[in-house]
């Protein structure tokens, strides 16, 4: 099912690109969808240009996909749609400067026979520079119409896998019937992610073979460059993963390294330093140690767009005893830095910008209102959203701000976009516009009512974490009646590929769901209990692995079932 | 420009550089941002990595000074000045500025050194390949780990943050100095020791890689094999380079370079002596083929780690090797250590093999003095040939001696002041300094040492202790397929 | 002291020698009963005080005096002139014969399948040869608890002397069955279960108790009516704890853990027992009131929280001995045991002081055991376990020249001592034959 969407997506970006781009077969459109015009202005709104710009009065008028003109004086042709912008504000589109939406981790290829877990094969290993973001993107899948409905107009996509995963692209998050790739190979992704059971297994591994890899891909390109020019040379090996390494080496793109922590941070950074290659820091969590490294270092930085979860704090008691209090007293201190953290690295004047790899869309505006509250000002927070985004990712030529000649990629507004109510009534990606709902002020819900019956049925495509490795597979959940009944797939613990178990006690209680099934693995069972929260579409549970603990299950109800709409 | 510049020009600019860089050095807390000024005025490069540790001053006056290589001196005093032990004498005043620590009734000793450690590492085994010579424990040490302040207190001043011992060749070491408080990896790794690298012998390499993966090695004779195999292979690497170094010095050249590989040329350095071998081992036979192997390739720097059965090949380890780095008192938890003696110890030193005593173990390094007294219990050791095992013979074997061990003029000051003697059970450390700066003092020692606390942590973890809390086979969980396996991880 | 030491040793090289010509090649020196006068030293009866120029008379496995001048009569001499005697040493709690190596599961015997099995016999599995008694014996420790560890019952202690061929010759006649208290701490470094499932799993183990507990009170009072019950011994064994037929021993560390237990043995007729106890620091008013004694240790441990000063496992037995709980000490050890001393001395080091420390392995543990009328002090009438020491025995240059145990004198020999022997200077040595 998610190979044939995941093909879709494909045909999406390519193919379907190429069409549009290729009118001569110009034919007419039974479907409907066809807009009848590309030409939008938007008069009379409270226009901000861009970060630091205060808001004015003035209408933007955008056509084939590019901003004509902003001001009070334009003249509007006759073919433009109007909207009535009176009551709205216009921002730029907002860029992330590395996600994950809309992508689907390929599949692990198959071990070969002789497989030797000291020496395996790169692309077993997690070493797979060739792979490309824009095989794993479907802009079909629901999170990315989740992401750009908060504001994001263009991501640069990050491909899923190892220690170095493949290269990312920049896409819009545009029509479906439009080309939305903007850059190809903007960057290859890397991380500090080991291999299960396998060279490199470890963080210290990760880091040997990085340089490994960088060093020969460094040699090959000597050997090929002397081998095309002089005869009777030995012909150099040259493999795909050096291939695709050239363009590091070269200096051409940058390393997109995963660093969340701290002592993370300063060892991509050392790699950095050993090396010499162009370094983008992805992911950051805490940093606050460790500005002035950043700063000397000269990376980019995309802090994650995430603020710690405060249920911690929020169970702290005030009776507690005193050795209890000073031992919170340290927590809270340590939560309230978290909060502060994006507002110093302003202050340190290190521009950066944000990504929202592994963040739920839905907590993107508060986690900016958060830091934003707590000393990061509103034009570094936009800034990073946009205009930092841009150039760090290298596109502040085409996108980043309202100016003519760039990208029309706009957010409009019921209130300035870091209001505590404000809410985003259309987004403008590449000139097409999306139109969301908003609500009168909103009203506390009462407990539990006000929502529809939950969804449960359908293929859900899960991940899960746990000590042993993340582990990936499609929990299917069938109703009988008034029960639910399915099953569920696996890792294979006993060898390769996947297994299947039924599942069973599967409960919906409001937005509850539990579950639980049973995996054999050498002679043993284990009993496998899982349980969270479904919203929308997004499982949320904790699994509990027999006696092991309990680990993070994360599912998304397949988007296939619900495209109907 | 460069070119006009006369030679005078140059010597003046020069000599203007040296002075005002000695101006500088009473003025430390300005020192860097001075230097960046000057070497951007004159173009040279600097390093900020390595930027300078704190160095402290301090005049300890009456203890009873143990320099464990130059005897025990009653109511002395060591001046420390800028980290270094300036004078060790009676009667020494404080210059200007310098703190005075009266230690009468006290004793000082060099700080402990502890030759088996794995605290301070985000990483321990990279257990995935018999050998793994490429990778560094330096990119995994982790200053955040509150064992090393914990460590400190027991008057431990520098650890050897080891690799651990599922590969018959390991990865490369780092030896720490402990300044606590540094949030920095390159502030407590000792910049200026020698590099050293971990190699196991035995039962751990052989069951995670042949009972545990299905690879060479599966018993000790595949061990010598994959040394043997390992050691040529960097030989022939050695040699295709330099064919092709020198190759390529030739005009119109058409050598290619051969393939980078990290891992034989780490071999390659250690057969060329620039690398000590700290080797994992308990049995007699396969110490005995080890120093085999070692004489076959040249190479004598090799210390043996854990050795419970270096006694029975004492004569050989002191003739061939640095010696030996053992328990106290450790045995019997697996078969290897099964036929132990606690007087190992005793007959390694009185057959001459340099012998230290190491921890292995963030519980155990709390009290290395302690652990150095077992050797007056088992075979009557004096008391400084017992002080010397957590002191000047660590620092033999770790290739850092020349710069601490004793307290000696000249050397690193790191330093512990003890209440009683240290190889008295009931001894309690006071202060422990590194480069002359306290970093414990019992006095002031506050409670949460912490020097990071999670932003969502709901209870601190309760952590029951069940006896040996050694790592020497931390992070090889994910080689081993049952459960069963994965608890029962034995070092 | 040191050159004591270094003359110790030179006699003992000396004689070796001489032994070898007095004996059959191979020979070994034997466990020797019979009537042992220790003449002329400072006795330590830790009761009684300390007792200078004082010699003690062993007799029939008994101590049969302690005075100034006792008739030599028929008994054998032992000057002990600048000597010490101790009372043998008592570990509260090890694994000591129940194990060999840790690493082999053949020769490891001290937790059985199952939650409920209280009436697994420790006695039972205890190895008489274990290499790890001598090696124990030597320094002066002559008493320990062989403790069985595993489920929520895992079964029935029993405390040994380290001398004999059988364990009835062993046991030192107190028992205990082993309760494992539900535990809110980690396991170790693998144990990444999240706080909730902890908490979870406590409710259902303490659920299970209190079902367990529950049903022995039943039993025990149906079987007193003269009931015909099945066939079920482990109830019939846990029936006894509910009397107090059998104290109960919980093993107990965090400071939740200690008042929960604290809380759940109210009102039962159990004796009890804590042991472990590592957080008791935190709660020891709590326990002094409920008036528990506590066999802690191992005292040489890492503090339980990351937050905890250094030294909170060292001085954990002093801060609950100050608040008045009656404290013993243990090792939890298996093959060294031998460190117990050295654990006492840092417990003394760091606030217990060194009387104190030492009733905490002699007369508290004997008291807590119910066994101080035989064990525990220096004093007429008391089985003769007894060390005769050249200093303090918890300082390691001390050297410990003899040790008594049921009245027998003890080889100071071992395996580890042997091969100390035949290795110090190896022939051949060097040379390649």
């Amino acid at each position: 099912m998610k190979k044939n969407l995941l093909h879709a997506g494909v045909f999406c970006l390519l193919v379907a690109g190429w069409l549009s781009s290729t009118l001569a077969y110009a034919q007419s459109d039974p479907s409907g969808k066809k807009r009848i015009t590309d030409t939008y202005a938007i008069t009379n709104a409270t226009v901000f240009t861009a970060p630091g710009q205060a808001g004015v009065k003035a209408t933007v008028l955008i056509k084939n996909g590019l901003i004509q003109g902003v001001g009070t004086n334009l003249t509007l042709p006759k073919e433009a749609k109007l909207i009535a912008g009176d009551s709205l504000f216009i921002y730029p589109g907002f860029i992330d400067g590395a996600g994950d939406v809309g992508i689907t981790k390929p599949k692990d290829p198959e071990k070969p026979e002789n497989f030797v877990s000291s020496n395996p094969p790169d692309e077993i290993a997690g070493i797979t520079p060739w792979r490309s973001a824009t095989d794993q993107f479907s802009l079909k899948d629901s999170k990315v119409d989740d992401l750009r409905k908060v504001g994001f107009t263009i991501v640069q996509i990050m491909p899923d896998g190892g220690m170095i995963a493949g290269k990312a692209a920049i896409v819009l998050l545009g029509s479906e019937n439009s080309t939305n790739l903007l850059v190809d190979n903007s960057g290859l992704a890397a991380s500090f992610r080991a291999s299960r059971g396998m060279y490199p297994g470890t963080a210290v591994g990760v880091m040997a073979k990085f340089r490994e890899v960088y060093d020969n891909t460094k040699l090959t390109s000597q050997r090929s460059q002397k081998y095309t020019t002089v005869a009777g040379l030995k012909r150099p090996e040259i493999t795909p993963t050096y291939s695709a390494m050239e363009e590091v080496v070269a200096g051409k793109i940058p390393v997109l390294f995963s660093a969340s922590s701290e002592l993370e941070i300063r060892r991509a950074i050392s790699l950095q330093k050993e090396k010499g290659f162009k370094l983008v820091l992805t992911g950051l969590e805490e940093y606050e140690e460790v500005l002035d490294v950043i700063k000397a270092s000269g990376a980019g930085v995309l802090v994650k767009l995430e603020i710690p979860d405060d249920k911690a704090i929020k169970a702290q008691k005030e009776d507690a005893k005193d050795e209890v209090k000073e031992l919170n007293a340290r927590v809270k201190k340590a939560y309230d830095n978290a909060l502060a953290q994006a507002g110093k690295l302003e202050a340190a004047g290190i521009p950066f910008a944000f990504t929202t790899s592994g963040v739920k869309s839905g907590d993107i505006m508060k986690a900016m209102r958060t830091m934003i509250a707590n000393g990061l000002s509103e034009k570094a927070a936009l800034a990073a959203l946009t205009t930092n985004a841009a150039a760090i990712l290298g596109i502040n030529k085409v996108a980043g701000s309202i100016e003519k000649g760039k990208i029309a990629n706009l957010i409009m507004s019921t209130d300035s976009i870091f209001a505590e109510d404000s809410q985003i009534k259309h987004v403008v990606v590449d000139g097409f516009v999306f139109d969301y709902e908003t609500k009168a002020k909103k009203k506390a819900p009462k407990d539990g009512e006000g929502k529809g019956a939950v969804k449960i049925e359908g293929n859900w495509d899960y991940t899960s974490e746990s000590p042993a490795g993340s582990g990936s597979g499609v929990l299917s959940i069938q109703k009988d009646g008034s029960n639910y009944t399915g099953s569920i797939t696996y890792d294979d613990p006993s060898g390769s590929g996947k297994a299947s178990s039924p599942i069973k006690n599967v409960v919906l209680d409001g937005s509850t769901l539990s579950f639980s099934f049973n995996i054999s693995a050498n002679e043993m069972v284990i009993t496998v209990d899982v349980k969270g929260e479904v919203s929308e579409g997004s499982y949320e549970a904790s699994m509990t692995v027999g006696e092991f603990g309990s680990f993070p299950f994360e599912g998304t109800l397949n988007p296939t079932l619900i495209a109907n709409k | 420009m460069k070119s006009n510049m006369t030679h005078a020009t140059k010597r003046r600019m020069i000599i203007s550089y040296v002075r005002f860089h000695v101006a500088l050095k009473s003025n430390c807390k300005h020192m860097k941002k001075v230097n960046y000024f000057l070497a951007v005025l004159l173009g040279l490069s600097i390093q900020f990595a390595s930027a300078q540790v704190k160095k402290g001053s301090v005049l300890i006056k009456n203890a009873t000074v143990l320099t464990v290589t130059k005897g025990t001196l009653e109511n002395s005093d060591v001046l420390v000045q800028d980290g270094i032990i300036k004078k060790v004498g009676q009667n020494l005043s404080a210059p200007s500025g310098v703190q005075t620590i009266d230690a009468t009734g006290k004793y000082v000793m060099p700080g402990i050194i502890d030759a088996h450690s794995h605290l301070g590492l985000d990483v321990v085994n990279e257990a995935t390949s018999p050998i793994v010579a490429e990778v560094r424990m330096k990119d995994m040490v982790n200053p955040y780990e509150v064992g090393i302040y914990r460590a400190l207190a027991g008057g431990v001043t520098i650890s050897h943050a080891m690799h651990g011992s599922a590969n018959v060749i390991g990865g490369q070491n780092a030896t720490l100095k402990h300044r606590w408080g540094s949030t920095d990896p390159a502030d407590i790794i000792m910049q200026d020791a020698p590099r050293t690298i971990k190699f196991a012998l035995g039962e751990n390499p052989t069951r995670v890689h042949g009972r545990g993966n299905g690879i060479q090695p599966r018993t000790r004779m595949g061990v010598e094999a994959v040394l043997r195999n390992g050691f040529n292979e960097a030989i022939q690497y050695k040699k295709a380079w330099s064919e092709y170094n020198a190759a390529a010095s030739q005009k119109n050249s058409t050598a290619l370079p051969p393939v980078h590989n990290e891992r034989l040329q780490v071999l390659s350095d250690i057969i060329d002596g620039k690398i000590i071998i700290h080797c994992h081992s308990y049995r007699a036979d396969e110490i005995y083929m080890l120093i085999n192997v070692a004489r076959d390739f040249g190479i004598t720097k090799l210390v043996f780690q854990h050795t419970n059965e270096g006694f029975k090949v004492a004569p050989e380890i002191a003739e061939y090797t640095m010696g030996a780095s053992v328990f106290a008192d450790w045995w019997a938890y697996k078969m290897e250590v099964y036929y132990s003696t606690a007087y190992n110890a005793a007959i390694l030193t009185a057959n001459g093999a340099i012998t230290s005593i190491n921890s292995d173990d963030a519980e155990l390094i709390r009290h290395l003095y302690h652990e150095a007294a077992k050797t007056q219990r088992y075979g009557g050791m004096t008391d400084d040939q017992a002080l010397s095992m957590i002191t000047i013979n660590p620092a033999k074997q770790l290739g850092i001696a020349d710069k601490v061990g004793s307290i000696e003029e000249g050397k690193q000051a790191d330093l512990v002041i003890f209440e009683g003697h240290p190889l008295s059970s009931y001894t309690i450390p006071q202060m422990t300094f590194v480069d002359g700066v306290k970093y414990f003092d019992i006095k002031e020692d506050a409670n949460d040492q912490r020097l990071k606390v999670s932003a969502t942590e709901m209870v601190e973890p309760i952590m029951i202790f069940e006896g040996h809390d050694s790592r020497c086979m931390q992070d090889t969980e994910s080689l081993f397929e049952t459960t069963e396996a994965l608890f029962n991880l034995n070092h | 002291m040191q050159r004591l030491n270094k003359i110790f040793f030179a006699f003992l090289l000396a004689l070796l020698p001489m032994m070898a010509m007095a004996q059959i090649d191979g020979e070994v020196i034997k466990p020797r009963a019979g009537k042992f006068l220790l003449k002329n030293a400072t006795v330590v009866t830790i009761t009684k005080g300390v007792l200078t120029n004082t010699s003690v008379l062993v007799e029939d496995g008994k101590i049969k005096e302690v005075g100034a001048n006792i008739s030599a009569d028929g008994a054998e001499v032992i000057d002990c002139t600048g000597k010490f005697i101790y009372p043998g040493m008592i570990d509260g709690g090890t694994k000591l014969g129940l194990v060999e190596i840790n690493s082999v599961a053949e020769t490891v015997d001290y937790a059985e399948i199952g939650n409920f099995t209280p009436n697994m016999q420790a006695l039972t599995t205890v190895n008489p040869n274990s290499v790890a008694i001598p090696v124990t014996r030597v320094s002066g420790v002559t008493t320990v608890l062989a403790v069985p560890s595993g489920g929520l019952f895992p079964g029935t202690a029993a405390l040994i002397n380290l001398n004999g061929y059988t364990p009835d010759q062993m046991y030192a006649g107190f028992k205990a069955i082993v309760m494992s208290f539900p535990s809110s701490g980690r396991r170790g470094r693998f144990d990444r279960r999240s706080d909730d499932d902890i908490k979870k799993a406590n409710e259902k183990a303490l659920k299970e108790a209190n079902e367990l507990w529950d049903n022995a009170v039943s039993y025990a009072a149906m079987s007193a009516n003269g009931a015909e019950l099945e066939y079920y011994p482990e109830m019939a064994q846990l029936a006894k704890a509910t009397t107090g037929e059998l104290p109960l021993l919980i093993e107990v560390n965090a400071a939740s853990d200690i008042q929960a237990a604290i809380k759940w043995v109210e009102g039962k007729d159990a004796k009890v027992i804590f042991s472990g106890v590592s957080e008791g620091w935190r709660v020891a008013d709590e326990i002094a009131k409920a008036g528990i004694p506590v066999v802690t240790g191992p005292i040489q441990a890492l503090p339980t929280r990351d937050s905890d000063r250094y030294d909170t496992p060292y001085a954990n037995a002093g801060k609950m001995a100050k608040a008045g709980v009656k404290v013993a000490i243990r090792t939890d050890g298996q093959e060294n045991v031998r460190n117990l001393p050295f654990f006492a001395a840092f417990a003394a080091a760091y606030g217990m002081g060194k009387e104190e420390a030492w009733k905490a392995v002699t007369i508290n543990t004997a008291e807590i055991f119910g066994v101080a009328d035989k064990y525990g002090s220096v004093e007429a009438g008391k089985v003769a376990n007894l060390i005769v020491a050249d200093g303090d025995p918890f300082e390691t240059r001390t050297n410990i020249m003899h040790v008594f145990i049921d009245g027998y004198r003890m080889p100071l020999s071992n395996r580890q001592i042997r091969l100390y022997q035949e290795f110090l200077d190896r022939s051949p040595g060097l040379k390649i034959n």
